[in-house]
């Protein structure tokens, strides 16, 4: 390390080192480096932290730097989550939230209308996204996507239904990132699977069918070879007076104010209510933890999809089995 | 090897030999504890590991344990330190050398999991020694160092290795280990004064009731800690003929030449060394200076590295309401007989409850620093970028009336 100063030299030294550099710099530091960052939005129970290891492990295998870290706070299945890989062939000096992603995964398109997550914020100039989605064109149509990036799509979720029997799409994810990337081979990729997947305590055959999941995915898409831009940022730093307004109480006097989170987006399966069995016992609507469920003038449940998180307990509880629950995939 | 910050530290108990771990869970610091039950569990790390009913409990058990003769290890972060504090000044009165990992999270209230430095530096004046790491192999390497100070004869006082939740607990990177024979000869057994045994009687912690006894012990722990930066530069020296990474009190980066120079520790040191390298690029001379040991304060090496310089911001990650940073008025202390002291030193606080920190944000201190020398008091900056208040403000103004 040419740039830390050797202190016990510097003691002998003492105030000489203040004037006389003891080391000149080398050039190649004051290059650009290569590094890459992948930021991926999902959501909890999808495997979005999971999809940022096995990215990190398989380019750490091939050799690079790596550094890699979730954001979450009071875990709950459905809410957003963050997490990011960043790749190198030297020193990473970057640590925390990846600001300026090259590539973003998107693992839940429905992510894109979310004010919390944050989707498209901050990415690079001819970075690229990546959306779990059966469409690209369509979710353009529905969601603003910047401009000046490049756009590339699977449905991940659907494959994972296939292979695995559960839309959980860590795997499909890291393998979507390692391609689209360009610096990890297969073989690398497989093997971060397995280490990851064996970690958190997936059975040998669960791993086994990521692996090919993976192996799918990864086959299924180009290298983008990206060279990205920084984007022009405007940064300006708030004065205390503009803080110190009379609004420092925390405390949180509005009623019922969930509401205003709707939390529809966070199923992947939606329960729907067979009326012709449903015997208005009401199980359901004792059991609903989100107060989703209302009752109507006969008695029967009837659904809020804006704020229903699709936890399913309303169908596994029902007695007479009269809720349903159908795959849901954005319909437009 | 890839792994957390939290996994390093693990891996600092085990190649540290500790043999006692009482135990209490608190986020973000329980992958550690975690990691250690399992070894234990497993039969991979011979050492006892103890569930205990509250931090204090824990701090207590821990400081009896190294009285014994044990190597003790243990792990908290923000109120669960708190919790423990009483113990802690009893701890270092013992002369106790145990080990207490923090894994910073700020204090509540308002209620947060992310970090900042007041939980820490909460325990600055417990004679506890006090280690901020910045990379997971520092957690990892300052453990084994911190050991070797703490034990040392002639420092003989418990110590803190701080590492910020998040930006290294649940982060990722290499981390070399060290081989086991390479670390029992850096760090060999400890060899404890007077442990508690069954056939020789010792009083620990004894009442005083008197003035000038209390003193001497005090006197007597305050040149133990100052001499504990002598013993940690002796015993880098090894670690560095051993496992080939150097390590000093305080860490200067690109400061040979440097006229602008920003104070820090801990995690985002790493964004802040970013900004003085992209700064150089542009010609600016900038530098950095991290603090890796904040107690005993190294004052001397302070004012040697800063001093000459035009401007210095100090960056706090922690406030002390009323009155502003804690390490600002430290590094201020360090210089004021210095005669050629900087012309400018700049207080700032960020990072409070982990927000988020900009390369730009750094960038702007220096510009700051620039731009503030000659100024007869210059304003203290509190880093929040625009955009960040407006959400906020959203957010306040949401749970003062319902939209829908």
């Amino acid at each position: 390390m040419p740039l830390i100063t050797n202190y016990f030299l510097a003691l002998t030294l003492d105030f000489y080192i203040l004037t006389q550099p003891l080391i000149v710099i080398p050039d190649k530091f004051l290059m650009i480096l290569m590094i890459v960052r992948v930021r991926f939005h999902g959501r909890g129970g999808q495997g979005a932290k999971t999809a940022s290891r096995i990215l990190g492990t398989a380019s750490f295998v091939e050799g690079m730097n790596v550094q890699d870290s979730p954001v979450y706070g009071a875990e709950r299945r459905g809410a957003p989550v963050t997490a990011f890989t960043r790749i190198s062939d030297s020193e990473i000096l970057e640590r925390g939230y990846v600001f300026d992603p090259d590539l973003l995964i998107v693992m839940d398109a429905t992510l894109l209308a979310s004010p919390v997550a944050k989707v498209t914020d901050g990415i690079r100039k001819k970075g690229a996204i990546f959306l779990n989605a059966q469409s690209a064109n369509i979710i353009g149509e529905h969601y603003t996507l910047p401009s000046d990036v490049r756009i590339a799509s699977y449905d991940l979720t659907s494959s994972a239904m296939e292979m695995l029997g559960k839309p959980i799409i860590s795997s499909a994810s890291a393998a979507a990132a390692a391609r689209l990337v360009g610096l990890v081979k297969e073989s690398s990729l497989e093997q971060a699977i397995v280490t990851e997947l064996e970690e958190i305590g997936l059975s040998e055959e669960m791993i086994k069918k990521n692996v090919m999941l993976g192996r799918k995915i990864f086959s299924s898409l180009e290298p983008l070879e990206l060279a990205t831009e920084e984007s022009e940022k405007k940064l300006r730093i708030v004065p205390l007076e503009m803080i110190t307004s009379n609004d420092g109480l925390e405390d949180i006097i509005a009623v019922g104010n969930s509401k205003v989170a709707k939390t529809g987006s966070w199923r992947i399966f939606k329960p729907v209510v067979d009326y012709e069995k449903c015997t208005a016992c009401t199980v359901c609507y004792a059991y609903c933890p989100e107060s989703a469920l209302i009752l109507r003038q006969d008695g029967k449940p009837e659904i809020d999809y804006d704020n229903c998180k699709g936890c399913l307990i309303c169908y596994r509880e029902c007695p007479p089995k009269a809720i349903n629950i159908e795959r849901e995939v954005i319909a437009f | 090897m890839l792994m957390t910050g939290n996994m390093a530290a693990a891996w600092g108990a085990r190649l540290g030999r500790a043999d006692y771990i009482p135990a209490y869970p608190i986020t973000p610091q329980t992958e550690i504890i975690e990691t250690i039950a399992k070894w234990v569990r497993l039969g991979e790390m011979d050492a006892k590991l103890v569930q205990m009913e509250s931090e204090h409990s824990m701090l207590t058990a821990a400081g009896a344990a190294s009285l014994a003769g044990a190597r003790v290890f243990t792990a908290t972060s923000s109120q669960g330190l708190l919790y423990a504090l009483e113990m802690l000044y009893n701890i270092s009165g013992w002369r106790a050398p145990m080990m207490l990992i923090n894994v910073a999270r700020a204090l509540a209230a308002p209620i947060t999991l992310e970090p900042d430095h007041n939980d820490v530096l909460a325990a600055r004046d417990t004679g506890f020694l006090q280690f901020h790491a910045e990379t997971c192999q520092e957690v990892l390497d300052l453990i084994l160092l911190a050991y070797r100070v703490a034990e040392d004869s002639s420092v003989l006082l418990p110590a803190i290795v701080n590492l910020d939740g998040f930006y290294l607990s649940f982060t990722r990177e290499k981390v070399t280990l060290p081989s086991e024979q390479d670390v029992s000869t850096f760090l060999p057994d400890y060899n404890p004064p007077n442990p508690f045994r069954a056939n020789m009687p010792v009083s620990k912690g004894a009442t005083v009731l008197n003035g000038a006894l209390y003193s001497y012990f005090k006197y007597h722990m305050h040149t133990s800690s100052i001499r504990a930066l002598s013993v940690f530069e002796e015993a880098a020296l090894q670690f560095e003929r051993i496992f080939g990474r150097s390590y000093s009190p305080v860490e200067p980066y690109m400061m040979d030449d440097a006229e602008f120079v920003i104070v820090i520790s801990n995690s985002f040191s790493t964004i802040a060394k970013q900004a003085v390298r992209r700064l150089r690029e542009r010609g600016f001379p900038a530098g950095l200076l991290k603090l890796r040991m904040l107690r005993p304060f190294p004052s001397s090496l302070v004012a040697r590295y800063l001093s000459a310089r035009r401007g210095v911001a100090v960056f706090d990650q922690n406030i002390s309401l009323g009155s502003g940073g804690i390490i600002y008025p430290e590094v201020v202390a360090s210089l004021y007989h210095r005669r050629n002291r900087p012309q400018l030193l700049l207080p700032v606080i960020g990072g409070l409850g982990g927000k988020q920190i900009t390369v730009e944000e750094m960038e702007k201190i220096f510009e700051a620093i620039k731009n503030e020398i000659g100024a007869e008091s210059p304003d203290p900056i509190f880093l929040m970028r625009q955009e960040e208040l407006e959400t906020t403000k959203n957010m306040v103004r949401t749970a003062k009336e319902v939209q829908i």
